[in-house]
């Protein structure tokens, strides 16, 4: 039995459905319960969380999760589909630490934000940016102007008047 | 011919100052010279004329040697990565450092808008007048030294004591995190290292009896067996091996170049100098790199001397002592280059706890045996 | 008596950050009390220009991320590809492409020992390093004409084949870098100053470094056995020998040993890829695809058509690139652009254990640390 059939057993209400992603078992969770799989999940010895992947589906977002067990030698996908509008899912740092520079990632790029994440603001942009580039929707027509501020904090404009000098 | 077979037997010269008159006693335009000056009631003139000439001689010669210091330093570094160095300016880049120079001189010279001005640009000089003052006890070679002070060594160390001073103002000055921390690094590392520094050249005092350097080498005349010279180092191997240690983190060089530090602290206390001023660091630098190995050649390798050096003729000797002095000299500052391609930086708590909990007792331990063994007459 | 912190900025023009990172430090003296690590500031939305380009034209972005070993990123993307669509590989671009990436794992590894050194203040290691990685650099300059960037890894297979005269070349390097690899342990390894300023440095235990997404030869520093090549063999690695070297110490010495091992074994692999190399076949025939198809097969590639539509799907494919797990998410819609690409760079994830490893060291250990933890910037911020 492959772990993301466990998984349904384990929790008949929270796995939606159970696949493959090329050969690696697959899980859909619903985003309430992510945090109680995710913990589960430790506990079965995934202790390498690859990855995280944000979707933009353009009506709706996907957010991936790929694990890996060191001691099992297996894989597992975690996915919860989350509302266009109000795209959220509560962080899993507590739980991998890494999780706490991918979320913010996501965060920053895909604009998905993750509940309870302890720091959760840009990590690649400049804060302030305005929009998060790999969303369906991002308007790349608009050009952004980022300069350092006199306590290094990064100041964004769209028409560039912070590049003059006084 | 004449020259050489006139000046015979054993003539030795307190300091550079009696062999210039010597020489112009000698070829006979002394006397005339004087004479004018005594008839216009100013006879000290020529003395500060012959002092001028002597420090100019000795300035020159310091400037050339740490230009010539800084492309060797090149041309090693570049001998033991495989590359060539500098190969461009001038026969095998010799000119390189004159190129450098200008360019140096050429640069821009900023003040950041919150250092202090005044002793920011005071603190390049202090760092190398210092450096520059060293020279004045080095016995060059047989009679080649600009003063034979009764407290040679002390003045040595003394002296070097001041460039951390400087280094301070410097990284104070400067007003930024990483120039400070290199300043402060240095002022810890030149105190923890002194004393081992001066520890271990007491050892030598005590065979000598005196703090002038030209009793220190002429102490180590002669040899053992009709061989072996008398040098200190035969008679105080670890001492050598501490004053070695112990200078080169005087110099502020790999493995010991805290107050630099790269990697660390982007360029240590002088991160803020530009043009001119960095140069003097840079400069300074070399100087010290100079002085120290001549310390450690004077106090450990016999100075200018060499198993029978005696049985030369006598006008050749300064010359030759000279070359000798020279030849170990480089040997030493070598050998610190080498040091330098070979190993890593060492870390700074590191180096003070070498400093102090290792090289001062094994210091202490060395002047202890020392003195027992003098007292119960080994040596 | 009462002292303030400091903080210090680190970068992101700083000698020792490989690059352009920033380190906020906050100071007690000499101590680190805290380490925030600031980046972005090469962030060239390379994911973003991948939803705007075809599959074939996304290779030489690849080239871009990790511009120290650029052969592991073109072979992990296109590998994704090919899972993405199942494309068969001929055996001989298989063995060339195994190739390109045990020499560009040496590559790697002698970029990261020289400037780890030249950070410890060690200015020699680096030109010995570079003087080889130059050797391995004319080799594929031989190959595909490029010395950094390759674009030569495509989907289906490798773009020419090996050209007259390589092999010798090969087989010279090889002998080379083997005495090589003595003489750099002989001038490092052994060094007490080295010794001293890496032992017991940014020591970490197994389970943090897996929890903090740490992998490659800084995680097998640690004491972890994995190895992708072992775990999920891909490419010809199942036909291979060799063994992961994994070092027990956790800390920074044991993480420049594991390269050291890693340079021996990647000789080891290459050896047995020049002897097993298979003889050019004919072109096959076999097609694939529905789209009209203007790829040429040759010896080393089946056919890649031009213009290439995968089937919809999602993939996540890795690899074991010199700094460790390397993975590309690609997402498929069917049309000729993939709809989303997300890079698993190995260098952003090991990154993450740098603020836990120094709390309570010093400026000097944060360098060692950081060194061999071996990050490049490009991709980091990609």
């Amino acid at each position: 039995m492959n772990p993301a059939e466990e998984l349904k057993q384990l929790f008949p209400d929270s796995v939606v459905s159970v696949g493959f992603q090329i050969k690696k078992p697959l899980a859909i969770i619903k985003k309430e319960d992510l945090l109680n799989v995710a913990k589960k999940v430790k506990e079965m010895g995934f202790d390498n969380l690859s990855v995280i992947t944000g979707i933009d589906y353009r009506d709706r977002f996907e957010v991936v999760y790929n694990f890996f067990s060191y001691t099992k030698k297996q894989n597992l996908v975690l996915k919860v589909i989350l509302d266009h509008n109000n795209p959220e899912v509560s962080s899993l740092a507590s739980i991998w630490k890494v999780a706490d520079w991918l979320e913010r990632e996501t965060y920053d790029l895909v604009g998905i934000t993750f509940g309870g994440h302890p720091n959760l603001k840009r990590i690649l942009l400049p804060d302030g940016w305005i929009g998060h580039p790999l969303r369906k929707d991002y308007d790349m027509n608009v050009d952004q102007f980022v300069t350092v501020g006199e306590d290094g904090e990064d100041i964004v404009s769209t028409d560039g008047t912070n590049l003059l000098r006084r | 011919m004449l020259f050489l077979a006139m000046w015979t037997g054993d003539i030795m010269f307190a300091n550079a100052y009696e062999l210039i008159v010597f020489i112009l006693n000698f070829i006979g335009i002394y006397e005339p010279i004087n004479n004018i000056f005594k008839t216009l009631g100013i006879e000290y003139v020529l003395r500060i004329i012959i002092v001028f000439v002597e420090i100019a001689v000795l300035f020159v010669f310091a400037l050339l040697t740490i230009m010539f210091l800084t492309w060797m330093e090149r041309k090693v570094v570049a001998m033991v990565q495989a590359r060539y160095g500098p190969m461009v300016t001038g026969p095998r880049g010799l000119l390189q450092p004159v190129m450098d120079g200008v360019k140096l001189i050429g640069k821009e010279d900023i003040i950041p808008a919150k250092a202090d001005r005044w002793v920011f640009t005071l603190a390049p000089f202090l760092v190398f007048i210092p450096a520059l003052l060293i020279f004045i006890p080095l016995p060059f070679g047989e009679s080649l030294i600009i003063s034979d002070l009764n407290v040679g060594l002390l003045y040595i160390i003394a002296i070097s004591a001041v460039s951390p001073i400087a280094i301070l103002l410097a990284g104070w000055a400067s007003n930024n995190k990483y120039s400070l921390m290199g300043a402060m690094r240095a002022v810890a590392q030149d105190i923890s290292y002194t004393i081992p520094l001066a520890l271990s050249a007491i050892a030598i005092v005590l065979f000598t009896g005196s703090l002038s350097t030209v009793d220190i080498v002429t102490a180590q005349n002669g040899t053992w067996f009709g061989f072996i010279p008398k040098w200190f180092i035969f008679l105080q191997p670890l001492g050598f091996i501490l004053f070695l240690i112990a200078s080169i983190a005087e110099m502020g060089r790999i493995p010991f170049d805290f107050q630099e530090s790269e990697q660390e602290l982007v360029a240590g206390f002088f991160t803020e100098y530009s043009g001119m001023k960095f140069a003097m660091f840079f400069l300074a630098e070399y100087a010290h790199l100079f002085s120290v190995s001549a310390i450690v050649v004077t106090l450990f390798l016999g100075g200018w001397s060499f198993p029978y050096i005696s049985l030369l003729p006598a006008a050749l000797v300064p010359l030759v002592s000279l070359g000798v002095f020279l030849v170990k000299t480089y040997a030493v500052i070598f050998f610190a280059m080498w040091l330098r391609d070979t190993v890593p930086r060492v870390r700074i708590d590191q180096l003070l706890n070498l400093g102090w909990k290792i090289m001062i007792p094994l210091a202490l331990l060395n002047l202890l045996v020392t003195g027992f063994l003098l007292t119960v007459g080994v040596f | 008596m009462k002292t303030d912190e400091l903080l210090i900025n680190m970068g992101p023009v700083h000698p020792s950050t490989h690059g352009v990172l920033r380190f906020k430090l906050t100071m007690d003296g000499e101590i680190i009390k805290k380490c925030e690590i600031v980046m972005g500031y090469l962030h060239r939305g390379t994911e973003k220009l991948g939803e705007m380009k075809t599959y074939m034209q996304f290779v030489p972005y690849t080239d871009r991320l990790d511009y120290i070993s650029a052969f592991p990123n073109n072979y992990a993307y296109v590998k994704a590809v090919e899972e993405l669509a199942g494309i068969e590989v001929p055996l001989r671009a298989e063995y060339i492409r195994v190739l390109t990436l045990e020499l560009n794992r040496i590559v790697n590894h002698l970029v990261m020992l020289g400037s780890l050194l030249l950070d410890l203040g060690a200015s020699t290691m680096i030109m010995y390093g570079f003087r080889e990685r130059e050797n391995a650099l004319a080799l594929f300059d031989m190959l595909c004409g490029a010395r950094m960037t390759f674009n030569y890894i495509k989907p289906g297979g490798v773009r020419e084949d090996m050209p007259e005269g390589f092999i010798p070349k090969l087989n010279e390097f090889i002998n080379d870098m083997d005495k090589r690899i003595d003489d750099y342990e002989q001038l490092i390894s052994g060094n007490e100053i080295f010794m001293g300023r890496m032992k017991g440095i940014g020591v970490m235990s197994a389970q943090d470094a897996i929890n903090y997404g740490m992998t490659g030869p800084s995680l097998r520093g640690h004491g972890v056995n994995y190895d992708i090549r072992k775990l999920e063999p891909y490419s010809v690695y199942p036909d291979l020998d060799f063994k992961v070297c994994v070092r027990n110490e956790g800390d920074s010495f044991a993480r420049y040993m594991v390269r050291i091992d890693e340079m021996r074994e990647s000789l080891h692999i290459l050896r047995q890829v020049v002897d097993a190399m298979p003889p050019a076949k004919p072109a096959s025939l076999a097609k694939y695809g529905i789209a009209p198809m203007t790829g040429v097969p040759t010896a080393v590639s089946t056919y890649f058509p031009r213009i290439f539509t995968p089937p919809p799907g999602e993939v996540y494919s890795r690899i074991e690139a010199p700094k460790g797990e390397l993975g590309f998410y690609i997402v498929s819609d069917g049309t000729i652009k993939p709809y989303r690409i997300k890079i698993r760079s190995p260098s952003f994830c090991n990154l993450t254990a740098i603020p836990k490893m120094v709390e309570g060291l010093m400026i000097p250990d944060l360098i060692a640390a950081f060194g061999t933890i071996d990050v490049v910037l490009g991709d980091v911020d990609r």
